[in-house]
C-alpha cells in the first residue's frame, strides 16, 4: 500500500508539514518496502490551487492515505469520497511518521479525524460545502473583473470608433489574425474576454477578431509559457501554443461563417 | 490526540495578493485622470457602471453553476477520468477531463507530467489543455454577450479542433512516431 506524507523537503529526513496544503512536496511511499517518490508542489505553499493539486496528485500515484499536520474539512471530505484515508496531527521527519502508519500509533488520529470529516460533512451539507468552494472562487474572479470593466470604461471614454476601424478593417483574416495576436498577450479567467469582446462587437469590430481573441485568450498563454515548458518540455510547449495561435484563425472564421449560414437558414 | 490538532495552524500573513495588482493599477489610473481630465473619469464610471449592471444576471446564474459544478464534480473524479482508456473513448474521457477541470491550469500540470511520463503522450495533454477553453460555469456570461448559437457552434468546434490539435502536437513533437 502506498501513502502520501505531506513533507517540507524531497527526503524521509524532511519534516511533515503543519497543514497539508503547506507541503513543498508530497512524498508518494510504499509502507511495505519503504520505496519512496518525491513529487515537487508546483504551486506555491497555501496558494489557490493546492489543495486540488494535492487531491489529484495523491489519486493519481494511487496513495490509499494522507498523511500530514493538518487538513481542512473539504479538502478531507474530497479525499474520503476517493477513497483515500487522512491522518493528521502527525509531527516530526517523513520516517518518523512512515514509522507511526506503520507500528498503528496514527490509527486514532485516523479514527478521531475521519469521525471528524464525516460529522462536518452531515452537519455542513455537500451544498454549503460547494457554495463555499463557489463563494472563493467568485472572490478570485471578481478583483480582475472589476479591473476589467473600469478599463473599459476608460476604453470608451477615450478610445474613438475610428482608431479600432483603423486596425480592424473588416477583413475576416486579418481581423482575426490581429484578435489572436491579442488574445495571445493575455491570459487569465475566460470571462473577461467575454466582457471585453462584447464590448468590442459595439463598436462594430468583426466578429471574427472577436472570436480569434477569445479562442487565443485561452488556448496560447504566453504568460504561461515557462511553467508549460517547465512541465512538458521547451519544444512540446512552444509547438503546442505554436498550433494553437496558427488554429485559432480558421476557428474564428469557420465559427462566424456557420453562425451566419445557420442564422440566414433559419430566417 | 491533542488539542492543536482540532485547530488548523495559523496561515502564515498573507502577501499582497498578485490578483488585486490589476484593479488596483485601474484604479490609480483613474485618480491621476481626475486630476487631468474629470469629465473623462466621469463619463468612463458611467460606462463601466452599465457594464456592470448588464452583467449582474448573468452573474448570478454563474454562482449557481459554479455551485451545482463544485457540488456534482470534484477534482478527484476529473482526474480518474484521464489515462484510463485509450482510443475514442479516452479521447473522449480526456476532453471531458479538460471540461470539467476547475483551478488554475498549473494545478493539473504534475497530472499531467506523471500521464506523459506514463505514455499518455503529447495527444492526451494537448487535448485537455485546449479543451480548457470550454467553461460550463460561464455559458450564462457568453450567451448573454454572442447568443445560444454562436456558443453551441464554438464550444462543437473548440471540442473538434482540439482533437486535431493533439493529432499535430504529437507528430509534431515525436516525428519519429515514438
Amino acid at each position: 500500500m502506498k501513502i502520501a506524507i505531506s513533507a517540507d523537503g524531497p527526503t524521509l529526513e524532511s519534516s511533515v508539514t503543519h497543514r497539508l496544503s503547506a507541503a513543498t512536496y508530497l512524498l508518494i511511499v510504499d509502507v511495505d518496502t519503504g520505496a519512496f517518490e518525491a513529487v515537487p508542489a508546483v504551486i506555491g505553499t497555501n496558494q489557490r490551487g493546492a489543495g486540488v493539486q494535492i487531491i489529484v496528485t495523491a489519486v493519481n500515484k494511487g496513495a490509499g492515505a494522507i498523511v500530514t499536520g493538518y487538513c481542512g474539512a473539504g479538502i478531507a471530505s474530497q479525499l474520503k469520497d476517493s477513497g483515500i484515508e487522512i491522518v493528521t496531527g502527525i509531527k516530526g521527519t517523513a520516517q518518523e511518521a512512515l514509522n507511526q502508519y506503520r507500528t498503528g500509533t496514527a490509527n486514532e488520529a485516523l479514527r478521531e479525524d475521519q469521525h471528524r470529516a464525516s460529522s462536518y460533512m452531515q452537519r455542513t451539507g455537500g451544498v454549503i460545502q460547494a457554495m463555499k468552494s463557489s463563494c472563493r472562487q467568485f472572490a478570485t474572479m471578481l478583483p480582475v473583473l472589476l479591473g476589467v470593466v473600469l478599463l473599459i470604461g476608460l476604453f470608451n471614454a477615450s478610445v474613438s470608433k475610428e482608431v479600432l476601424m483603423s486596425i480592424f478593417s473588416g477583413n475576416a483574416v486579418l481581423d482575426s489574425l490581429w484578435g489572436a495576436c491579442c488574445g495571445s498577450l493575455f491570459a487569465g479567467n475566460p470571462i473577461n474576454s467575454y466582457i471585453i469582446g462584447g464590448e468590442l462587437l459595439r463598436y462594430d469590430i468583426s466578429l471574427f477578431a472577436v472570436t480569434a481573441f477569445i479562442v487565443s485568450w485561452v488556448t496560447v498563454g504566453l504568460v504561461q509559457l515557462p511553467a508549460e515548458m517547465a512541465a512538458f518540455g521547451r519544444k512540446f510547449a512552444l509547438l503546442r501554443n505554436a498550433v494553437c495561435f496558427v488554429m485559432a484563425i480558421p476557428v474564428a472564421i469557420l465559427t462566424v461563417v456557420i453562425v451566419h449560414g445557420i442564422e440566414r437558414w433559419l430566417s | 490526540m491533542s488539542d492543536e490538532i482540532r485547530r488548523p495552524p495559523r496561515r502564515n500573513k498573507p502577501k499582497f495578493n498578485r490578483i488585486y495588482f490589476f484593479p488596483v493599477s485601474i484604479v490609480l489610473i483613474y485618480v491621476v485622470l481626475y486630476f487631468i481630465s474629470p469629465y473623462t473619469v466621469f463619463v468612463a464610471l458611467i460606462s463601466s457602471g452599465k457594464v456592470f449592471l448588464s452583467m449582474l444576471v448573468p452573474l448570478l446564474l454563474i454562482f449557481v453553476l459554479m455551485v451545482l459544478i463544485n457540488l456534482f464534480v470534484k477534482p478527484a473524479q476529473v482526474a480518474k477520468l484521464l489515462g484510463r482508456d485509450s482510443g475514442i473513448k479516452g479521447t473522449l474521457l480526456v476532453a471531458v477531463a479538460g471540461i470539467l477541470s476547475t483551478g488554475p491550469i498549473y494545478a493539473w500540470y504534475p497530472l499531467l507530467r506523471d500521464l506523459k511520463e506514463k505514455g499518455a503522450g503529447n495527444y492526451a495533454i494537448s487535448i485537455f489543455l485546449y479543451n480548457r477553453a470550454v467553461k460550463p460555469f460561464l455559458l450564462p456570461v457568453m450567451v448573454d454577450y454572442f447568443g445560444w448559437l454562436y456558443v453551441i457552434v464554438l464550444t462543437i468546434l473548440t471540442v473538434v479542433t482540439s482533437i486535431f490539435i493533439g493529432y499535430s502536437v504529437n507528430i509534431a513533437v515525436t516525428p519519429d512516431g515514438e
